[in-house]
């Protein structure tokens, strides 16, 4: 896991809700790029508008959509979902072989060989977006990428690429400063929000957007970085494992050492005779 | 033996151990079936549960069930409450078979299975992962409960040397295996730390790991007093009602203690909304009612701990209580009311295969193996030699043989 604090520089997504149309050329873009399977769905299998009804290992990203009144007008408003790309990821804290890592760039990538299938990673996500190929007999775990091949040689991530409104992408604090920028500027344009600065301990991926998070179908998630919680305890493993070996060594070489004294006041003569007898037979094994 | 020997003697079971075979084999085959299509096709798991029976039962409730030989051979060797010690040897078998099993059951879990040696890879390792400290534990503790298992077995065959080199390991096995133990064991519990926002409130605790140990000890004593009792009964061994008196005495303390801790990280450490939801506070309510507090309160008074029937049933009130407080943490609290997961017929099938297949390995080692027989206190321990005693266990095992053998 990488120890790093300082994760200014990463290069982040600010997604506006507010400027997306629902276009979902993302979706459409990032399928391209990372040549996943159509999916066979059907409409309204899901909460609302939105196809297909749920990322998985087909879908990394998705619009969703959420109708709403405005004054007496339908309205539509959207959320982009997919990965967050955390700057502590769950996913890379509790996986046993170390198969996701944040990179210096900025995206948590994903290497598919160490991976051997626990799913931990998948219940630890507090935002659920790793998926696992269930058709699979072997399955790999799959998630958004970061698009960290493109990125790594410079380029913005496809779905950025293809936005033709909202979505920004640049180093994280610049992404937050513009943001902050534009709630200050436009603010009954916005909630006074800006999801992912906080969001489970900060992410790379932020959101502005005028219809409350929950209504949007964000998840509720702590403020702080979740590998946190799990370390307040496992800090402790070595500390416990000394003290219990530790402790029960002394203590059973004390309570070994009364009972011996006890005997010896006892009984010399047991140990005495029985002593020899060991020697006997011991010799008869050797031969 | 040959195979007809094997054949004529397993013909003279007892129609139980049949019905054990026949279920394990169904289970070996629900197995393959397992294997052969995958687990998205024969599993109710999908990207919602990715956790489902096999590590709600066979991994975070068999660990704890298993807890008895490391809180046995603490109490015996290291306390030196030396009259238990006949019950250690059924306790060790019982825990190494499950252990054993939990690997079968992980194995069984696992999407890639053919890579889950690469957690002992050094390279590989990420000590921030609960599941890296638990697969560890899990199998250096094997490793030890198999050693530890090994003096029965050089017993039967009078393998002299490895059983002195054995009497000679087994205080460090005994304080090993308790310090494994007691980290993955807590481990088990910081497992659901991660899960914040998703377990329910009412059993999210920071304290989950110290929960998680308590109640496996409690769990170990009181697995220990059901198997000796039914081994009295069912298969003929001794008596041991005396110890399990012993035993019945620590419990109390015990799980009081547990109690204590369980309403403090509540009252105290928690945060509601707790009753929000009926199921899950019903399960609540039985879990700590009548798996905890009851049993507790029975075991306090002398009437129980001292008749056979009435300890039997605290006991197995306990151990309800744990099964249940494991899936309730595992699978229940983790629901959203929206998409309920059920077992699939494989996942139970196997699940039932692997609990008959503990019963079923556990009947015939006692069988077969001086497990029962074991009555060290008229053994000298102070000087490492049991091998005038290896003659005598051994004859009088195969004198019990026989009658079996003419059977059928
Ligand atoms: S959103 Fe989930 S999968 Fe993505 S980096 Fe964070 S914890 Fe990992
Ligand atoms: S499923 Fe794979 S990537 Fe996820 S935690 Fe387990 S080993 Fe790591
Ligand atoms: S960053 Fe790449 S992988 Fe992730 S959603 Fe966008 S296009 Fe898809």
């Amino acid at each position: 896991m990488s120890t790093r604090k300082d994760f200014s520089r990463d290069k982040s997504f600010l997604i506006d809700m507010t400027k997306c149309t629902g276009c979902r050329g993302c979706q459409v873009a990032c399928k391209q790029w990372n040549q996943l399977e159509a999916e066979q769905t059907e409409f309204f299998t899901g909460e609302g508008y939105q196809n297909p009804p749920a990322m998985s290992e087909y879908t990394f990203t998705r619009i969703k959509f959420r109708d709403y009144q405005k004054n007496g007008q339908n309205e539509f408003a959207f959320y982009k979902e997919m990965c967050m790309h955390c700057n502590e990821p769950a996913c890379a804290s509790v996986c046993p072989v170390g198969a996701f890592v944040k990179t210096e760039e900025g995206p948590v990538v994903y290497k598919s060989e160490r991976c051997i299938g626990c799913r931990f990673c998948m219940i630890a996500c507090p935002f659920n977006v790793p998926k696992y190929e269930w058709s699979k007999a072997f399955p790999l775990v799959k998630k958004c990428t970061g698009c960290y091949s493109r990125v790594k040689e410079g380029f913005a991530p496809a779905c950025a690429t293809a936005c033709p409104t909202a979505i920004t992408y640049g180093p994280r604090e610049e992404m937050i400063k513009e943001a902050e920028r534009r709630l200050g500027q436009y603010p009954d344009r916005y909630i006074h929000k800006v999801y992912g600065k906080e969001e489970a301990g900060g992410t790379s991926v932020i959101y502005l957007t005028n219809l409350p998070f929950d209504e949007l179908g964000f998840k509720p998630v702590t403020m702080r970085a979740l590998p946190g919680y799990t370390w307040d305890a496992l800090r402790l493993v070595p500390g416990i494992f000394l003290a219990v070996g530790g402790g029960l060594s002394a203590l059973s070489w004390f309570t070994h050492r009364r009972e011996r004294l006890k005997r010896e006041q006892a009984g010399e003569m047991v140990t005495e005779s029985s002593a020899p007898q060991i020697e006997d037979t011991d010799r008869k094994e050797e031969q | 033996m040959s195979a007809a020997r094997i054949v004529k003697e397993v013909k003279g079971y007892h129609a139980f151990i049949k019905f054990l075979i026949g279920i394990v084999m169904v289970g070996v085959i629900a197995g393959m079936v397992r294997f052969i299509f995958g687990l998205g096709v024969t599993t109710n798991l999908n990207d919602t549960y990715p956790w489902g029976l096999w590590i709600s039962f066979d991994v975070v409730t068999a660990v704890p069930l298993a807890a008895g030989a490391f809180t046995l051979g603490a109490i015996v060797h290291v306390f030196h409450i030396k009259k238990l010690e006949p019950l250690v040897r059924p306790a060790i078998v019982t825990g190494f078979l499950g252990y054993s099993l939990v690997c079968v059951g992980l194995i069984l879990d696992l999407g890639q299975p053919h890579k889950g040696w690469q957690v002992l890879r050094p390279d590989y390792w990420n000590l921030h992962s609960p599941m890296f400290e638990v697969s560890m534990c899990v199998m250096a503790y094997t490793t030890v409960l198999f050693l530890e298992f090994l003096p029965p077995v050089a017993e039967k065959f009078g393998w002299h040397v490895p059983l002195r080199v054995l009497r000679w390991l087994e205080m460090p096995l005994v304080i090993a295996a308790a310090a494994i133990s007691t980290l993955h064991q807590s481990s088990l519990g910081t497992f659901f730390l991660i899960a914040v926002d998703k377990l329910h409130n009412l059993w999210y605790s920071p304290l989950l790991p110290l929960l998680f140990w308590m109640s496996a000890i409690c769990t170990g004593m009181c697995i220990i007093i059901i198997e000796a009792t039914a081994s009295h009964k069912y298969m003929g061994q001794p008596n041991e009602g005396e110890l399990l008196r012993t035993l019945a005495k620590i419990l109390p303390w015990a799980l009081g203690a547990y109690l204590a801790v369980r309403a403090y990280s509540l009252i105290f450490m928690g945060k509601g909304p707790y009753f929000d939801r009926p199921g899950l506070t019903f399960s609540f309510m039985l879990e700590l009612g009548i798996g905890f507090i009851l049993p507790f309160i029975m075991f306090m008074q002398k009437s129980v701990r001292e008749n056979d029937r009435r300890r039997n049933i605290a006991a197995l009130l306990v151990i309800g209580g744990l099964v249940l407080n494991r899936f309730n943490v595992s699978m229940f609290g983790m629901m959203n009311e929206a998409e309920v997961y059920f077992p699939s017929i494989i996942e139970t099938l196997v699940t039932l295969g692997i609990i008959a297949a503990h019963i079923l390995l556990f009947v015939l080692i006692a069988k077969y193996f001086p497990i029962f027989e074991h009555h060290p206190e008229t053994v000298d321990y102070t000087i490492p030699d049991r091998l005038h005693r290896t003659g005598e266990h051994k004859e009088k095992k195969s004198y019990k043989e026989q009658p079996v053998s003419q059977e059928s």
